[in-house]
């Protein structure tokens, strides 16, 4: 178990990447041996083709010398130039537009950069409460989603291609016999909104159609948590949390940095509260309870792993503990029934403690899983400790339309007893995406007339009788509000690219008959209501910034109906059966990837590795090692899962830290008919879902098959041998020893073999990555892959070590399997100045560059990759296939231009961002001025929720880089190597209770 | 018995080894000279759908550049002047000109006229025109006389060698603002002198590095 020397950290901790190197298993040194796993570098990928490299080269030859022959002329190209002219638009400089992303009941702002008329790269808006400049993987890919080929483009009846004007006679036609009716067999099944024109338009429709149906619904949707808080206060209301005035954070299933809604936010909150300029500062502290690992989880200062049908109970103790202490929290006795004697008691008085010590500057949150009744305990919570108003505010939202699971069933018997004639699907993939006890595809067949409007021909569209292609946020007008009632305007950059309509486009010909334009209908909304003063400057202004200034809704005063708190905590049903390994809790999480699915064809969402996991296209059955241990499980495994009466077969997939006999599963794959990208990734959870428990419940059972399943999974790549790569102390050891980090390592003095270059001039560029604040949230990863035109390779590709991401996440564990924790660190390209690939480039492409730049000249390179054989971090990747040649034109609309698009045979890596750096320069440069701090940001900085990258110039003493890298956290990995890399870490510092030191976090 | 080679083979070894000397240095001269640029690309001069003489509107009208290339002193592209940029005076001028009847055609229909590219640079090489010209670069240095050109050539190899040849040593094509479309402008006899001042106050400083046009 110790053939390979593991890094030794203050606390004699432990780091393995995954259970094979813990128990240093062959497959794993393998891997760890080779650049390269066995026959990466052969031509083995083209089915059928028995070409050996030799006869391969043999043959090329003969071409190489016939197509020199051909290519002496050039080739004419041809320059179109505009016709006229637009006014705004000069081409080769990109023009932002501010709009926004409606997800869920939320919306995220962004500033979206356009290249004559093409967007090609997301930002989030830093005037916009949501993302405040930052953004997420989810935002970041969604430019793919406008581009993706598989769109639907026109519209359908049946197998026959129709048009918009034959939807709108058709409807015409109908409108008149629903009108007479009142809307009686007519229903409407629509995603979730907090929109004020689908919200005017939902009320129009309900007062034209009184008999009529409307339903919202979606399979993750926010009910429970928006149910409670209607509980606790009376009012609908969203959550809004200030987490940078939290001390102390407590997570109830709630993973807020990345799964949740409002996880840019809410991420950058909590990183706001630890960056610890010094030992002298203070920092947050976060206690997490969960079942699974989430990036949440891999954050906590403290977690405790607990199946989550008990959380609600862990809650109402919780409570009962402060309520001990003197706190006005509504009583849940009728609870005291739940056992949770293998949670140490001494863990929630403690954490009580902590929170009335922290009055008014702590803050409780609870997930989107959890019952209603425990959000409204939480609310409580929150009220008694004086929070409301600082770490926690419930804006009122007025125009959300919340999933409603209850209507959705009702609408879903109507369907089946037929009294449904007309239903309209705005908008989402129910056929997919219900639960399988509903039954909803047979249902769905019984409706006479189906419309179905959505973005892509999927299980839903196979089996309307009309679809109609809807359009991307990018192409479409809108409005929505964000969680605290902020209003943007949704802004189209780009015609609709195929025939596709926009939700409130189509909803507003229902409700009417007639064909508006969504300007129309957004501007109709807004003039009425919203800005109906001076309202066209208002508009301009609005469009302008992404958001109408000071335009929360109010906070609801933090006024708790004990009584109905604690009736609902009463007839909900919180108990817990006992869990075995013969019936065990089935969990059901969104996946980090897809979300429920609809992103299933979206390939850099797909590839991008799971923060925890770190499985690419795939989802699995994640179960603790001692439930797989029981079972006799290991990872790879198919088994049968069988859960009330249904069953389906599953890949195991172990991660360390997961609550025992519990088995959480992610939704939003095993797609059918997702398109070329998306299409059967993956298992399809929803063949397990129930109405009745649509999260979690137990009676799971797993059965061995036999059978294995080959993963594509990341965690072992770039294994860095176990040396200290990364670095961590709690903070009373930093406060012990605020040198810690760069300490860690002791080296004889650092000597060249050569004279080295003093970059002493002009800008020297430089990061630091803070992994105190990092999430792991693979933000940065997309938004590099969208910035670089780094292309996805697929699963299998994957598993032969060929992905190509320049930015790496690096996920360890550290401690025991069964309470580890868990810490990532994002490794790009370091840019060394005495650079080990540098020194092997047999043809000088990869070189250093004035301003310390390591550059890749990627017309030099010849693709011997000795440069990634040298590589110490292992950061360059290779295009072991002409993976863009084959782009679909629209894809091929997505590149940046500013960034070359590599062919085969190419090696490449993170350039800084060069193409900011010299678009910078030139700004510079013709302005007469120095390029200011800031004015440069890299594609990951800029992305970065937390604000963990800082980037800039390291020889002005003044920058936020150089002031970063005299943090005493500072440190350099491998610095031993006197590689001196220009990219350096802030280590990671955790803050557990003193008073629970060597208090076991249970294990559920 | 016979000998089998007579006596002059004996000069064979070094015929061949002399002459395989020369082969493969006519054939280096031969890629050296006519692999080039300067013999691939110089000279290229195209058809163009509409014979657009910059002799007439540049040399004989004096047209400033800047009137139809409008985006050149801020954008990376020197764009093509739209069709609208034509009819601005061939609605009065020669409107019933058989030449122009593609311009004509491109502004009725709103299709664009399809005009062949001259100067072409690898898609690998990032070249940004506003920075050229806010640092004194005329356009007559890289694009030659235009005020003579009744069609328009490629004058200069641009190769990567040709573009680092004025990146080290940019004494040659600065010249004052006020000069930049000016196609026939000499430098003054202390060019050497009022380059080597600007290059010491860092307002002129080309990159050398990969990194400046490669990305």
């Amino acid at each position: 178990m110790s053939s390979v020397n593991r890094p030794d950290g203050r606390n004699g901790r432990e780091y393995w990447r995954s259970l094979d190197q813990l128990s240093q298993t062959g497959e794993f040194k393998e891997f760890l041996n080779r650049e390269f796993p066995q026959g990466a570098s052969e031509l083995e990928q083209v089915e059928n083709n028995d070409w050996s490299r030799r006869n391969f080269i043999t043959l090329m030859g003969a071409s190489l010398a016939l197509a020199g022959l051909a290519s002496c002329r050039r080739p004419e190209t041809h320059v179109l130039p505009y016709v006229k002219a637009p006014e705004e638009i000069i081409p080769g400089i990109a023009i932002q537009y501010a709009t926004a992303m409606p997800l869920g009941t939320g919306v995220y702002g962004v500033v979206v950069e356009a290249h004559e008329g093409r967007p090609t790269k997301i930002e989030g808006n830093e005037l916009h409460p949501s993302t405040k400049g930052a953004s997420n993987a989810w935002i970041q890919a969604s430019i793919l989603n406008l581009y993706d080929p598989d769109r639907s483009r026109r519209v359908m009846q049946g197998a026959s291609e129709k048009t918009w004007s034959d939807v709108t006679s058709f409807w015409r036609g109908e409108l008149t016999k629903h009108q007479a009716n009142k809307g009686a067999g007519l229903a409407v099944l629509s995603e979730q909104h907090n929109s004020p024109t689908f919200a005017r338009l939902v009320r129009q429709f309900k007062s034209a159609f009184p008999m009529a149906t409307f339903v919202t619904w979606e399979p993750a949707g926010d009910e429970l948590k928006i149910e409670g808080i209607r509980i606790a206060t009376g009012s609908v209301a969203q959550p809004v949390y200030d987490l940078a005035k939290a001390s102390v954070i407590v997570s109830l299933d709630c993973d807020f940095v990345f799964g949740e809604s409002e996880s840019v936010v809410n991420a950058r909150g909590f990183a706001d509260g630890r960056r610890l300029k010094s030992e002298k500062e203070s920092m947050n502290r976060l206690y997490v309870v969960e079942s699974a690992f989430t990036s949440t989880g891999a954050t906590a200062d403290h977690r405790i792993c607990l199946q989550v049908q008990r959380i609600g109970a862990f809650a109402i103790r919780l409570a009962q503990a402060l309520r001990a202490k003197g706190l006005a929290i509504p009583s849940a006795d009728g609870l005291s029934s739940i056992d949770l004697s293998d949670i140490d008691s001494k863990w929630v008085s403690e954490l009580a403690s902590e929170l009335l010590s922290s009055r008014g500057r702590s803050v409780v949150m609870a997930g989107r899983r959890l019952p209603a009744p425990v959000h409204a305990l939480v609310c409580a919570i929150n009220s008694a400790l004086d929070n409301v108003g600082s770490t926690v505010a419930w804006h009122s939202a007025p125009d959300v339309n919340v999933t409603n699971a209850n209507e959705f069933a009702t609408l879903v018997n109507a369907m089946k007893s037929g009294s449904i004639s007309t239903l309209f699907v705005l908008g989402g993939n129910p056929v997919y995406s219900a639960p399988a006890d509903l039954g909803f595809a047979d249902a769905y067949k019984k409706v006479a007339t189906t419309i179905h409007l959505g973005t892509h021909v999927d299980e839903t569209a196979e089996v309307s009788t009309w679809h109609i292609p809807q359009s991307h946020f990018l192409e479409a007008w809108g409005d929505a509000r964000s969680v605290d009632g902020t209003l943007s305007a949704i802004q189209p950059l780009i015609e609709p690219l195929y025939h596709s309509k926009s939700d409130i486009e189509l909803l507003a010909l229902v409700v009417s008959g007639v064909d508006a334009r969504g300007y129309d209908i957004v501007r109709e909304t807004w003039g009425a209501s919203i800005t109906a003063l001076d309202f066209e400057s208002k508009w301009r202004r609005a469009l302008h910034d992404g958001v109408v200034a000071d335009n929360r809704t109010a906070a609801v005063p933090a006024l708790i109906d004990s009584g109905a708190v604690a009736n609902a905590l009463r007839s909900a049903d919180l108990s817990s059966d006992k869990l075995s390994s013969s019936s065990m809790e089935i969990v059901f999480a969104v996946s980090g990837a897809t979300f429920d699915g609809r992103w299933a064809n979206n390939g850099w969402l797909q590839e991008v590795p799971d923060p925890i996991t770190k499985l690419t296209w795939d989802n699995a059955a994640i179960m603790s090692v001692g439930t797989a241990e029981v079972l006799g499980l290991a990872s790879g495994d198919i088994v049968k899962a069988g859960y009330s009466g249904r069953s389906m077969d599953l890949p195991v997939w172990i991660v360390p830290g997961n609550a025992d006999n519990s088995v959480t599963v992610a939704l939003g794959y095993g797609r059918r008919s997702a398109g070329s990208v998306g299409t059967d990734i993956g298992f399809d959870v929803n063949a397990l879902r129930t109405s009745k428990a649509p999260y979690f419940d137990a009676g799971l059972t797993l059965s061995k098959t036999g059978r294995t399943y080959v993963f594509s999974t990341t965690q072992d790549h770039g294994s860095m041998e176990g040396r200290p790569i990364i670095r961590e102390a709690t903070y009373e050891e930093y406060k012990r020893d605020p040198n810690f980090a760069p300490e860690m390592v002791e080296h004889p003095p650092l000597e060249s073999m050569w004279n080295e270059h003093k970059y002493d001039t002009g800008y020297q560029w430089g990061m630091v990555i803070d992994l105190n604040s990092c999430v792991g949230c693979n933000a940065c990863t997309v938004a590099c892959q969208s910035e670089n035109n780094i292309p996805i390779v697929g699963k299998e590709q994957v598993r032969k070590g060929r992905e190509m991401h320049w930015i790496r996440l690096d996920r360890y564990f550290a401690g025991s399997t069964d309470e580890p924790t868990v810490l990532h660190q994002p490794m790009a390209c370091h840019h060394c100045e005495l650079a080990p690939c540098e020194q092997v480039c047999p043809v000088a492409a990869t070189v250093h560059d004035h301003e310390g730049l390591n550059v890749m000249v990627y017309n030099r390179c010849i693709g011997t990759r000795y440069c990634s054989n040298n590589c110490p971090y292992k950061v360059r990747r290779f295009n072991f296939w002409n993976y863009t040649k084959d782009y679909p034109e629209t894809i091929k609309m997505a590149q940046n231009p500013d960034v070359t698009v590599r062919s085969r045979g190419v090696m490449e890596k993170c350039t800084y961002c060069v193409q900011r750096i010299s678009e910078g320069r030139i700004t510079a440069k013709k302005e007469n001025r120095e390029i200011r701090d800031g004015e440069v940001r890299s594609a990951c900085q800029q992305a970065c929720p937390t604000g963990a990258i800082t980037f800039g110039n390291i020889l002005d003493p003044n920058s936020a880089v150089s002031q970063a890298k005299k943090i005493n956290r500072n440190y350099v990995v491998l610095e031993e190597l006197n590689t001196k890399p220009r990219t350096s870490y802030l280590a990671r510092v955790r803050n557990p209770n003193p008073a629970l030191e060597g208090v076991s976090c249970g294990r559920g | 018995m016979a000998q089998i080679f007579p006596r002059w083979t004996n000069n064979l070894p070094p015929i061949v080894a002399g002459g395989a000397g020369v082969v493969a240095a006519l054939a280096a001269f031969f890629f050296w000279y006519y692999g080039s640029p300067k013999y691939t690309d110089v000279g290229y001069r195209p058809k163009q759908p509409v014979p657009y003489s910059h002799r007439l509107h540049v040399g004989d009208l004096g047209m400033d550049c800047r009137y139809c290339h409008t985006s050149v002193e801020y954008s990376s592209v020197s764009i093509i002047p739209p069709t609208q940029t034509c009819m601005n005076c061939h609605t009065l001028i020669l409107p019933q000109s058989e030449k122009l009847l593609p311009i004509r055609e491109s502004y009725a229909t709103g299709k664009p006229m399809q005009w062949v590219k001259v100067h072409k640079l690898p898609d690998y090489a990032y070249f940004n025109h506003s920075i050229h010209i806010a640092k004194g670069v005329g356009c007559a240095t890289c694009h030659g006389d235009l005020s003579q050109m009744e069609v328009v050539e490629q004058k200069q190899p641009l190769s990567m060698g040709w573009c680092l040849d004025c990146h080290r040593s940019p004494e040659i094509p600065i010249r004052p603002a006020e000069e930049i479309t000016n196609m026939k402008w000499t430098p003054p006899a202390n060019q050497r002198e009022i380059v080597a001042k600007l290059r010491a106050s860092g307002a002129i400083a080309p990159p050398e590095d990969c990194s400046a046009c490669h990305r």
